[in-house]
């Protein structure tokens, strides 16, 4: 099966001229495939560069070296080399990045912006607004707080909206970074059920859960990351036991 | 009488050469020949004083001059009459020195010099009138600037006068002007039409006789040739009127079709003495004056007030507000669409061209020339723009980006480089190569900008919906109902109560001004809106409100944005992509999220720094 995200050696090092030109180094060599449909988790402790991996995909981060390969229907696509502009194109339409927290217009309600993401997915006005309507239902938000600026709202509620926000309507790719960090046992429950309804749906999804009864919930495969490198690949029990060993 | 004109009485004969010489004549004769040539463009000439004093009809008096002969008969009327002191001297003078006859009888005359009125007898080809013009050019009251009345002549921009014939619409619910009002001739030229009462105005139109007009003090002669186009300037949907006041007649001859002036005890008689004698003698075709008196203009009273209060201007109130305007959706931008180009673009102010470009920019850190002292304000600056997406321009004071800006509308001469629009030529045309009246043209429709400061981008002393009708005017639109409501509806997009839509923007707060500037720039639909600091004269509450009302503004419509900005907060908020410029120079490009997170240049580093307050 062709994967929808093939990603090659790809390296990452920052260099900062703030602090005398010291670098850092986040990833040293990373290759995976993520396919239609899959779920590929990524473990290990912080500073791994698990982080760092999703948003050099997302080109947050700009890689060093390496090739990060996006399969749509009409073709390939490399990220790293992408023109700025059809990369901004690709973000809104076919790649879904969802942080740990929120990064909202200031001062824009919930509505607003999940509504706008369901217009940069290529929906006329009148639909994004009910779209964003039934996503932010669906993750059991409160309709009162719909029209609430989002900087006043709890960091439960916000992410939330931020994983709302995300999926909206199902991307080709999905990115989670903790999406559920912040969420109580109930509305981590509704979270999880939408993530897992959408790789059933054929969205390839490449997440970080430091919440391992997440990723055995989820993950059709789980990826371990130590000091920007892949330690080891398997199913979720193989390496979760083994994470749970070493700690 | 002044002595001069005693002297010129006692020997006219010496004198008709003293008052005007053969050379003054013929500078006069040509004036008036390329006047005629070009109808209503006002030609400069030159000549010596007149011997009466100026507002006294020097102007017409130059002209009367130059253009009659010995076979002339002359007619001079003042308010109307032929009597009073003014116009009785004046065709002293012209009669003794040139041996023409003079007659009071409109019928007899070929020359008529007026001041105040035209005559009501029917004129023929056999007659030129002289106009003497106290106020040749008809901009003054908007234009206080004689180069820039000459620009606006040249480039045919009077958009100033409408908005003038708006405000005076919305203050008054008509148009007040009575003498000298402006008119259109040729469909060219905005010509005032000396101190004649509105009642005159339609028999410029295609008339059969000569009109010529002489003002003095200014030296401007111009003309209205028979059978030109003359047409008053008004709104499409708000009549041009003729005075008038209900069923009154002339006290002595009955005339009910004449220019009629109060008299003392509530009475009316008309203006023009000769044809009122006439008419209650019996001796006037009253038939053919009829036929050519104004009457189709006399105002309707069934007509409704064209005032319109501001609330009910807004969308939905009233039956006849057309739909909203669609809110077009986002298209997807696609690669290599863009609508703004720039390639290469550089300024330096100073001497040494190109010369002066080595040993300035980031590695130097510095913008000033070692070689020639000049300023390297921008160079070798790219990017472009696609529709639907906004591109950040940031970097501190003096990085240069303002000055891009400036190039791109044409504010600043571009040292060197090119600025392409796709949808001028499409996109062939270097904008850097065109004239500067092409260049302003491109502002009314095609590019528009959003100052810092409001008072660059707003006339404070106009109303906020007058500036908007600036816009639309310069653009074209002649109906006074569609521009009030095109004002309203973007007044209150941009949330400025209607309520204040009248009011002079000079009585805004700096918000509520940036607010109507933004409207300005959004009123003609131009493809490409550059923002130029949009935010950073208002205070932080204000500031946020105009930046979330720009961030819905860029999302619902279509357009190619640049904003500049040294405010990470603003380019984060309204760009998806951004170049970063230090000294003159792009130092980092790169989509906007990469560049907070992820920024390369030590510069960006730092200014990224610097934003996490």
């Amino acid at each position: 099966m062709t994967p929808v995200l093939e990603v090659r050696d790809l390296s990452k090092t920052f260099t900062l001229h703030t602090i005398d030109g010291r670098t850092v180094v986040s990833l040293r060599g990373v290759s995976l495939d993520v396919a239609a449909g899959e779920h590929v988790a990524i473990a290990g402790p912080n500073g791994a560069g698990k982080s760092s991996l999703l948003r050099c995909v997302h080109r947050t981060y700009l890689p060093d070296s390496g090739s990060v390969t996006l399969h749509l229907p009409d073709g390939r696509v490399e990220l790293t080399s992408l023109a700025d502009r059809k990369m901004a194109r690709l973000r809104g339409r076919e790649i879904c990045y969802v942080s740990q927290f929120l990064e909202t217009p200031p001062r824009a309600g919930a509505l607003e912006v999940v509504a706008d993401a369901a217009r940069r997915r290529g929906l006329a006005a009148g639909e994004a607004g009910d779209a964003a309507a039934e996503s932010l239902r669906r993750l059991g938000l409160d309709e009162a707080l719909w029209d609430v600026d989002c900087g006043v709202l709890s960091g439960g509620e916000r992410q939330r909206i931020n994983l709302a926000a995300g999926t909206v309507r199902p991307p080709r790719l999905l990115l989670l970074d903790e999406p559920v960090s912040a969420l109580d046992p109930a509305n981590r429950e509704l979270a999880l059920s939408l993530v897992s309804s959408l790789t059933s749906q054929g969205v390839a999804v490449l997440a970080v859960f430091h919440d391992l009864d997440a990723i055995r919930q989820l993950a059709t495969r789980v990826i371990r990351m130590e000091d920007g490198r892949i330690v080891a690949s398997g199913t979720a029990d193989e390496i979760l036991d083994d994470l749970e060993a070493v700690s | 009488m002044t002595t001069a004109v005693r002297q010129l009485l006692d020997d006219p004969q010496g004198a008709a050469a003293g008052i005007l010489d053969e050379g003054a004549k013929r500078e006069i004769r040509r004036a008036t020949l390329t006047a005629v040539c070009v109808p209503g463009y006002q030609v400069p000439f030159g000549s010596r004083e007149m011997p009466v004093a100026r507002g006294w009809g020097s102007g017409g008096l130059q002209v009367t001059l130059g253009v009659i002969g010995p076979d002339d008969v002359l007619k001079v009327i003042d308010q109307g009459d032929d009597g009073g002191v003014n116009a009785t001297n004046l065709r002293r003078i012209v009669s003794s020195t040139t041996h023409c006859a003079a007659d009071t009888d409109t019928r007899a005359a070929t020359v008529i010099q007026t001041r105040h009125r035209m005559p009501e007898e029917v004129l023929g080809e056999q007659h030129v009138v002289v106009f003497q013009v106290p106020v040749a050019e008809p901009l003054r009251g908007v234009q206080r600037s004689s180069a820039e009345c000459d620009r606006m002549h040249a480039e045919a921009d009077y958009s100033a006068m409408w908005v003038a014939l708006y405000e005076d619409i919305v203050r008054n619910g008509i148009i007040t002007q009575s003498t000298g009002y402006p008119v259109l001739v040729n469909g060219r030229y905005v010509m005032a039409t000396s101190p004649v009462p509105r009642w005159d105005i339609p028999r410029l139109h295609q008339a059969d006789h000569l009109n010529l007009y002489g003002a003095g003090r200014e030296r401007r002669i111009y003309a209205i040739p028979p059978h030109t186009p003359v047409n008053p300037l008004t709104f499409d949907d708000v009549p041009f009127e003729v005075e008038y006041a209900p069923s009154a007649r002339c006290d002595y001859c009955g005339s009910d079709d004449t220019y009629l002036v109060e008299a003392p005890g509530g009475r009316f008689v008309c203006s023009d003495s000769d044809y009122c004698a006439r008419t209650s003698a019996g001796d006037s075709d009253t038939a053919a004056h009829r036929a050519v008196a104004p009457l189709a203009w006399l105002p309707d009273p069934a007509r409704p007030s064209v005032k319109s209060q501001p609330a009910s201007l807004r969308t939905g109130a009233g039956s006849s507000s057309p739909a909203p305007e669609p809110v077009r959706p986002v298209a997807p931008f696609d690669g290599g669409d863009w609508m703004l180009k720039v390639d290469k673009v550089g300024k330096v102010f100073g001497p040494g061209g190109e010369r002066a470009v080595a040993g300035t920019g980031p590695s130097f850190g510095t913008a000033v020339s070692p070689l020639t002292g000049a300023i390297v304000a921008a160079w070798d600056v790219s990017f472009d723009v696609a529709p639907g997406e906004a591109l950040g321009l940031i970097g501190e004071s003096g990085s240069g980006k303002s000055t891009v800006l400036n190039c791109l509308i044409g504010d600043e001469r571009a040292s060197t480089g090119t600025v392409r629009l796709a949808s001028v030529d499409g996109g062939s045309t270097d904008l850097l190569t065109l004239s500067a009246a092409e260049r302003r043209r491109l502002r009314i429709d095609t590019v528009s900008i959003v100052y810092q400061d409001p008072a660059a981008g707003l006339d404070l002393r106009v109303s906020a919906g007058g500036n908007i009708a600036e816009r639309l005017t310069a653009a074209g639109w002649r109906s006074y109902h569609a521009i009030r409501r095109r004002a309203a509806e973007l007044l209150d997009r941009v949330e400025v109560p209607l309520s204040r839509m009248d009011d002079p923007t000079s009585t805004f707060s700096g918000g509520m001004r940036q607010r109507v500037q933004i409207a300005k720039a959004l009123a003609t639909g131009a493809p490409v809106l550059l923002l130029d600091e949009p935010t950073t004269g208002l205070d932080a509450s204000i500031a946020a409100g105009v930046l979330d009302l720009l961030r819905g503004l860029l999302r619902e419509r279509d357009v190619a944005a640049v904003v500049v900005s040294h405010d990470f907060a603003v380019i984060e908020a309204l760009t998806d992509r951004c170049v970063v410029m230090q000294t003159g120079r792009v130092v980092e490009s790169g989509l906007t999220d990469q560049l907070f997170h992820d920024p390369h240049h030590p510069y960006t580093q730092r200014l990224v720094a610097a934003a996490r307050r």
